[in-house]
């Protein structure tokens, strides 16, 4: 999987094709949006959504994790889609390969389970983090501007139209490094899309078929 | 016949009423006495509806020596209209036949709109005739001990069939009739089944479709009677000075007004609702004393209103209403004497519908004037009138196997009594819609409702019906509410209501719409000025606007293509056009602008194609012009791209409208004399269709009303959207996830199909291309934009197809920055 390096507000980091942001100085790997659950979640519902999503969202996180050797892995908010399901067991199987791995969450929206069950998934759960000078919420929204921080976020799955001569026009996720704050893309394959309008200038990593590609 | 006692009382009954039957409703009354089942053919205003519904009586009365005090004997007969509106005056009309007769049947209706209290009663004890609607039907079959209320049943009868036929509306009828036909026999009787239909095409299909494996024992019945058509264009004074396209036809609205003036009442038909917007408020505006007796029909604006305006109609109160298809069907307004058709009807058959809504005399002539939206529209007038003259009228395509309607229907049963699987494959094999389904997609469809698609996983909780070895049963009361609230075939988009701060609803807007306005934004909807405050609970909430500027808002779809019939004489026309020998008036009207097309281009012959290469600054264009409608150039435009593309890296956007297509890239176009007819060989098309990327995109857009319909999107209970928001998901998100983790879902492959067929037209397609290899293909450069162009490089649809990576493309490309 394909990173690029980016120098950007005094920290090191690589921005991966996969989906995830690793800070070299904090040996963190950090990612949103995971939504773990959610085809478990529609399928109790009789809605039947393919029940093998959460395998390949979480093998593709995995090969991340095997990639960076990070210490921590931050996720900016929604791990989990909604009240606990098989899913959420399914992935306590899975996080027991990683013990040493510290899972810090920004709690989201949709993170709407018991502390209780975080704490028996070894998760540890935050309103906001800040690290350095970075600040870590999970809607951008909720963090007033400064200028002692920046602000890293997830919430709205971003993406970017990307328009080519000859009217030619294509939607894709992304990474965005906005003057005030950066949002990263939603992790799960199971999440739908919000197009974002970046000003000139300012940094937008577009994903496109495992490739990851800087813009501006 | 002649010794049927009911015959005789139902023949006096009309005499004295200075009325005597038509041939066709005799025959129907013979052929329904003798058991049979069939259709009939015949025009609005000739009694379609007597042809049956006396049927019925006379064998009742035939039937039954207590007829006349005979109560409380059950359903009867079942009448399925397609649209609400219609069951209201029809039921009123057959009570009042059956009171003067002295028959004491009541005469019920279920739809929609029917009260809890109605529905009780019906439950206790059903009205001998009930008119319902498709999706009624279906809420009746989800209903637990159904079968009991419908054991008295003889007959069901389709009304306004060839409206059902070519949708999934008519799938729905196709499967409730098979389920009618089970219960029935259980009974140890065997249902008639009856059809309504105007002219089409394909009327033997017609009756194919609606009796199903029974077909061989259906008569067709032809009313013969030929309604007389006028149709007179309404003409630019300056053909070169009317715009080439996109002007909606507006600025003949002078032109218009003394056609209005001239009449009693008048229908002026738009073909999208947001046109019918800015023509009701043109017409305020030139002619301000219409206020009051003007107004607006659209399915966007809120029913009573509309239930309103109807009544209006028929009591002749109106001057004149502007409308969409929403008044294409219904009952006759007596009033109404002219239509004004605005813009193209894109089919004859329509065309002839809509003409039908005025001169409602057996004997009377119907008035229809032609109001061209853009110059070249004017051939489609010369075109209308040969093909009416011809009797050139369209088939409409039945829809087959439509997986997602049989999956909510399997629902259905199993959230009412539960299904024997043997049962019901055995009835559903019976309908022409599912004659080729296979035992294994069978399986997959059960397999679908019981599993979730996936082999039984240990930590799987999928949950929607249970089996009990071959019974299926919905326990869960929360699942089999919420698909009692689903059922149905009619996907709208996300529709949000719009109601006055102070209170007063005014009708359903697009939540699309409604995202990008701000606070303060004035909008125009159901004929009124309104200003946009917030939104709350779902709805949007608004004042009244005095402000000048307002947006009209865009409607999704209802884009109709033209049809091939109009496309074939279209081309004719044209021709007709050129050798300038033609005596129609809208030819010779025309011909500055074609001497314009020929000065800078060409017309081509009836066996030529037209291609036009132009360089402008958006790039370099071609221009194709087939005229085989939109649907059909937008597979052409896709196939010839990838077929370019396959020779050079090269990506295209493509636009068409229902005249020709256009491709546009950032580098020249490598198509000359050389190689063009080698582009449109007929060699490897499937390979070639099947490889266009646009297959998929295609597909994608069918898919969002079959995940509607099978049941996938949650939309959430009536008033009650704030809860269960986890479960919200798009269709696109959904296409997406099944393409990359269940590539063998049957709903997939639905979607392609329904591309393929519905949407590509293949059939059409090789037509179209052996027309093309048969005859030449003729290439102009012209230095500008040229009368045939524009129309589509202005008002068209546009598509993408590469074959550059996408790494590359996007390397070329320019991200989307917010608007300074």
């Amino acid at each position: 999987m394909e990173d690029i390096s980016f120098h950007f507000r005094e920290q090191h980091w690589r921005v991966s094709a996969g989906k995830g942001l690793y800070w070299e100085e904090e040996r963190a790997l950090i990612v949103s949006d995971l939504h773990l659950g959610k085809s478990a979640h529609f399928r109790k519902a009789g809605i039947a959504i393919p029940g093998n999503i959460v395998q390949e969202d979480l093998f593709c996180l995995q090969q991340l994790i095997v990639r960076y050797n990070p210490e921590k892995l931050i996720i900016v908010g929604d791990m989990f889609h909604s009240v606990a399901n098989n899913e959420v067991n399914y992935f306590k199987l899975w996080r027991r390969q990683f013990p040493q791995l510290q899972f810090d969450l920004i709690t989201g929206n949709h993170d709407i389970m018991g502390e209780s069950v975080y704490q028996d998934l070894e998760i540890r759960q935050y309103d906001s983090l800040r690290l350095h000078n970075i600040h870590f919420v999970h809607d951008a929204a909720d963090a007033p501007p400064s200028k002692a921080y920046y602000v890293l976020s997830g919430h709205i799955h971003p993406g970017v139209r990307m328009n080519g001569y000859g009217r030619q026009s294509l939607r894709l996720p992304c990474f965005y490094f906005g003057q005030q704050y950066a949002v990263l893309p939603a992790f799960s394959h199971f999440t739908g899309m919000f197009t974002i309008e970046p000003q000139a200038g300012e940094p937008v990593f577009v994903l496109a078929e495992k490739k990851v590609i800087k813009m501006q | 016949m002649q010794k049927s006692k009911g015959g005789k009382i139902v023949r006096e009954w009309l005499a004295q009423k200075g009325l005597k039957p038509f041939a066709f409703q005799e025959d129907a009354w013979e052929q329904y006495l003798l058991g049979h089942s069939g259709l009939v053919n015949a025009p609005t205003g000739f009694g379609k509806t007597f042809s049956l519904f006396l049927a019925v009586v006379i064998e009742w009365i035939d039937r039954e020596p207590k007829f006349k005090s005979k109560t409380k004997n059950g359903l009867q007969m079942m009448w399925i209209t397609p649209l609400r509106a219609l069951a209201k005056d029809i039921a009123r009309a057959m009570q009042e036949a059956l009171d003067e007769l002295d028959i004491p049947w009541q005469v019920g209706i279920r739809s929609g709109d029917t009260s809890t209290a109605v529905r009780a009663q019906q439950k206790r004890q059903m009205p001998e005739i009930l008119l319902i609607t498709p999706e009624s039907l279906h809420i009746l079959l989800a209903q637990k001990e159904h079968a009991n209320v419908l054991k008295n049943l003889r007959s069901v009868i389709v009304d306004e069939w060839h409206e059902l036929l070519g949708s999934k509306r008519g799938v729905m009828v196709e499967l409730g009739i098979s389920r009618l036909k089970g219960l029935t026999e259980l009974q140890g009787r065997k249902l008639q089944t009856w059809g309504i239909s105007a002219t089409i095409g394909n009327l033997d299909e017609a009756l194919e479709v609606l009796l199903g494996k029974d077909t061989w024992a259906g008569v067709i019945i032809r009313a013969e009677l030929n309604k007389k058509v006028a149709l007179h264009s309404i003409l630019p004074d300056e053909i070169e000075k009317y715009p080439w396209a996109g002007h909606l036809g507006i600025r003949l609205v002078k032109k218009a007004l003394p056609v209005i003036e001239n009449s009693n009442t008048t229908l002026l038909f738009t073909n999208t609702r947001s046109q019918s917007e800015i023509w009701y408020h043109g017409l305020l505006k030139e002619s301000p004393e219409l206020a009051g007796i003007i107004a607006l029909h659209h399915g966007s604006i809120d029913s009573e209103l509309r239930i309103w305006v109807e009544e209006a109609l028929h009591t002749g109160t109106l001057k004149t209403v502007v409308c969409t298809s929403s008044l294409d069907l219904g009952v006759d307004f007596r009033p109404v004497d002219t239509v004004i058709q605005v813009g193209s009807p894109k089919g004859v058959a329509r065309f002839l519908q809509r003409a039908g809504r005025s001169g409602h005399q057996p004997d009377a002539v119907s008035n229809i004037w032609f109001l061209p939206t853009h110059s070249l529209e004017l051939v489609e007038a010369a075109a209308l009138k040969t093909a009416m003259k011809e009797g050139l009228i369209e088939s409409r395509m039945p829809v087959i196997l439509a997986y997602d309607v049989l999956l909510q229907y399997l629902m259905t049963l199993g959230v009412s009594d539960g299904f024997d699987a043997n049962v019901i494959w055995e009835e559903v094999k019976g309908t022409f819609c599912f004659r080729e389904l296979t035992e294994d997609d069978w399986q997959w469809l059960l397999s679908f409702l019981t599993t979730g698609g996936e082999a039984l996983q240990s930590y799987d909780e999928f949950k929607k019906l249970e089996r009990d070895e071959n019974f299926y049963i919905c326990r869960n009361r929360t699942i089999a509410m919420r698909h009692r609230l689903h059922i149905g075939t009619i996907v709208s988009d996300a529709m949000m209501k719009v109601k006055f701060i102070s209170g007063g609803y005014i009708g359903v807007i697009e939540e699309s719409f409604i995202s990008r306005l701000q606070p303060g934004d004035a909008f125009s909807l159901a004929g009124r000025n309104l200003e946009y405050i917030m939104i709350k609970d779902m709805t949007a909430l608004v004042r009244k606007s005095n402000s000048k500027r307002s947006i009209v808002p865009s409607w999704m779809g209802g884009r109709m293509p033209l049809s091939a019939n109009l496309g074939k004489m279209l081309r004719r026309k044209f021709q007709e056009a050129i050798a300038g020998n033609s005596e129609e008036l809208e030819l010779k009207v025309l011909r500055p602008l074609f001497e314009l097309q020929q000065q800078l281009s060409y017309i081509p012959a009836e066996h030529e194609l037209l291609m036009e290469h132009i360089q402008t600054r958006d790039g370099y264009h071609l221009f194709v012009y087939p005229f085989e409608g939109r649907l059909v150039h937008e597979v052409m435009a896709t196939l010839l791209a990838w077929r370019i593309s396959q020779r050079h890296a090269i990506t295209f956007s493509i636009a068409m409208n229902d005249y020709g297509f256009e491709l546009l890239s950032d580098q020249p176009i490598p198509v000359d004399e050389t190689n063009a007819k080698e582009l449109f060989s007929l060699d490897n098309l499937n390979i070639d269709l099947q490889s266009s990327v646009n297959a998929t995109e295609m597909a994608k857009r069918k898919f969002r009303d079959i995940a509607v319909i099978a049941g996938l999107i949650f939309t959430g209970y009536p008033g009650k959207s704030k809860t269960n928001r986890h479960l919200q998901a798009s269709s696109s998100l959904i296409f997406n996830v099944f393409k990359d983790f269940d590539p063998y879902n049957l709903l997939l492959r639905q979607a392609f199909n329904e591309a393929f067929f519905y949407q590509m037209e293949e059939a059409r397609l090789r037509d179209m291309l052996e027309r093309i290899n048969a005859g030449d293909i003729v290439i102009a450069r012209p230095e500008r934009l040229t009368p045939f162009c524009f129309p589509i490089k202005v008002d068209s649809l546009r598509e993408s197809l590469t074959s550059e990576k996408l790494e590359d493309r996007i390397k070329k490309m320019q991200l989307q920055l917010e608007a300074d």
